[in-house]
């Protein structure tokens, strides 16, 4: 799509004055929102959806009660109980949490084919060239919602918003929560910027804040009313034209950018120190990673070891490979070299592990001093054992004693 | 305060041709009968290829979740919550 630039000379870019055609739709405090969907008694209440329930677990979602006496994503249970003594806390049940993503992608799906599921609680529609924009954008919002009461669940709450590109439409749906219903136009987009803060905008966090601010950008309206050359001053990237183009609601959000990794990850309820202490659970952070990379049919020419170290220390390095790789066990020796690279002997409390450079495996390239297609056949059938019974049926010695360490988390892609 | 249980249990369902429904109606377990109040949500997932229903359903003050493992059609009770602070 060619975008209406002008000069900068003549006042830049104007502010897109097509309708609406992007809606977003976010899930209010999703995971808690749904625990009380599934157990009425808990409605009204304070509750935490958390990774581990133990008191340095992490929250990963409040409930909008929860929200109101101060806890916040990311606080530490034992922090939300200082705050609210009768914070009830829940672990989280990813498998609850897919239902009614995948029953919300079904009500969606009925009003555009253009749906893109942008995180197991947020979904983005295009409605252009399709018959329903023709009933406005505000009356499909409000059935949304009706129909997502009816069918998935009469707790839940949407908010939606509606704008001219996907920025806008995501902003929007951040104006009124819980249950809002907005949007943002070329008719109320000043009135709008003037109520809100740098980080209230999706993608300004503390950091990008401060690089606005040392260019002299202290409000959103200044943001909008920066010139390039002042945005390139801030970002000194590529970001300073999507920046300029998105406030105005152009889209350049759009883009679907593949699969570029696959990663696990892991917090150790129990700091360890050696490496031949965190094997056990690199293997089966490695087991996971591989089983779901063969699944989408790709392998991989790099591994990636990332290590927090409980006083916050971070240390990380990668490894590209000559050969693409897709058994767990070859994976596995790449990662445990890398951990044996690590300068640092601090205690571990994050151990996480990624594949990069993938390809495709639909063809296998054979070697001189190894049986790769005999080592395929094997994989294959491993993991078909694995995918009748239930994951980690079959599993290397080395995963023994590691118990339900490193469950299900919270994906939606699977 | 949430009890893990996981025990076998019996569950009286009534399948509703019409509308194509599935619903727990009454609950047996530890010489008391439940009666269901209100199904608050439905959700199913696989293990391997097995499916597995789960019923998170209130009764008498109660929450139960039920699961429905659709290979043996055995009803497991998996936990009882009260809806107060654990």
């Amino acid at each position: 799509m060619g975008l209406p630039i002008r000069p900068a000379r003549l006042g830049g870019l104007d502010f897109n004055s097509a309708p609406s055609t992007v809606m977003h739709v976010d899930l209010n405090s999703c995971f808690a929102t749904i625990e009380q969907q599934a157990n009425p008694l808990l409605r009204g209440k304070p509750i935490a959806v958390t990774a581990y329930d133990s008191p340095n677990g992490c929250i990963l979602a409040p409930s909008v009660q929860a929200k109101e006496l101060g806890i916040k994503v990311g606080m530490r249970v034992k922090d939300g109980r200082l705050l609210c003594p009768g914070l009830i806390v829940l672990s989280s049940d990813p498998d609850k949490y897919r239902a009614v993503h995948l029953g919300l992608k079904k009500i969606l799906s009925i009003y555009t084919p253009d749906l893109a599921p942008k995180s197991i609680d947020e979904f983005v529609l295009n409605f252009a060239g399709t018959p329903a924009f023709t009933r406005g954008l505000f009356t499909i919002g409000q059935e949304i919602k009706n129909r997502i009461k009816e069918k998935v669940g009469d707790y839940l709450t949407v908010s939606i918003g509606l704008g001219p590109n996907r920025f806008l439409a995501k902003t929007a749906s951040n104006l009124h929560k819980p249950d809002g219903l907005d949007e943002i136009n070329k008719d109320n987009f000043l009135r709008i910027y003037e109520s809100l803060i740098l980080t209230d905008l999706t993608g300004i966090a503390r950091q990008n804040a401060i690089r606005l601010n040392s260019a002299g950008i202290y409000t959103v309206l200044d943001f909008f009313n920066a010139d390039l050359r002042t945005l390139r001053a801030a970002f000194h990237s590529i970001s300073d034209y999507y920046w300029f183009v998105r406030l105005r609601g152009w889209e350049v959000d759009d883009v679907d950018w593949g699969v570029k990794s696959f990663s696990h990850s892991y917090a150790l309820p129990k700091f360890l120190t050696k490496p031949e202490e965190l094997a056990p659970i690199l293997t089966k952070l490695v087991e996971k990673l591989g089983f779901r990379m063969r699944r989408e049919g790709f392998q991989a020419k790099g591994v990636h070891l990332g290590l927090l170290f409980r006083d916050h220390e971070f240390w990380h390095q990668g490894l590209r490979l000559d050969q693409p790789l897709f058994l767990s066990q070859d994976i596995y020796r790449v990662a445990y070299r890398l951990l044996s690279h690590s300068p640092y002997h601090l205690p571990v409390r994050n151990l996480a592990v990624s594949c990069f450079d993938l390809s495709g495996r639909d063809c296998l390239q054979l070697g001189l001093f190894e049986d790769k297609i005999k080592k395929e056949s094997l994989v294959s059938a491993i993991d078909n054992i694995n995918d009748r019974w239930g994951n980690f049926v079959i599993t290397p010695a080395m995963m023994a004693n590691t118990g339900n360490a490193i469950q299900d988390r919270i994906s939606f892609g699977r | 305060m949430i009890q893990k249980i996981s025990a076998p249990v019996s569950v009286e369902t009534i399948y509703d041709h019409r509308k194509r429904t599935v619903t727990p109606r009454r609950i047996f377990w530890d010489g008391q009968i439940f009666r269901i109040a209100q199904v608050g949500l439905h959700h199913t997932f696989r293990e391997g290829r097995t499916l597995f229903h789960i019923f998170s359903v209130t009764a008498q003050n109660l929450s139960f979740r039920l699961r429905l493992d659709t290979d043996s059609l055995f009803w497991t009770l998996e936990e009882i919550s009260d809806g107060l602070t654990n």
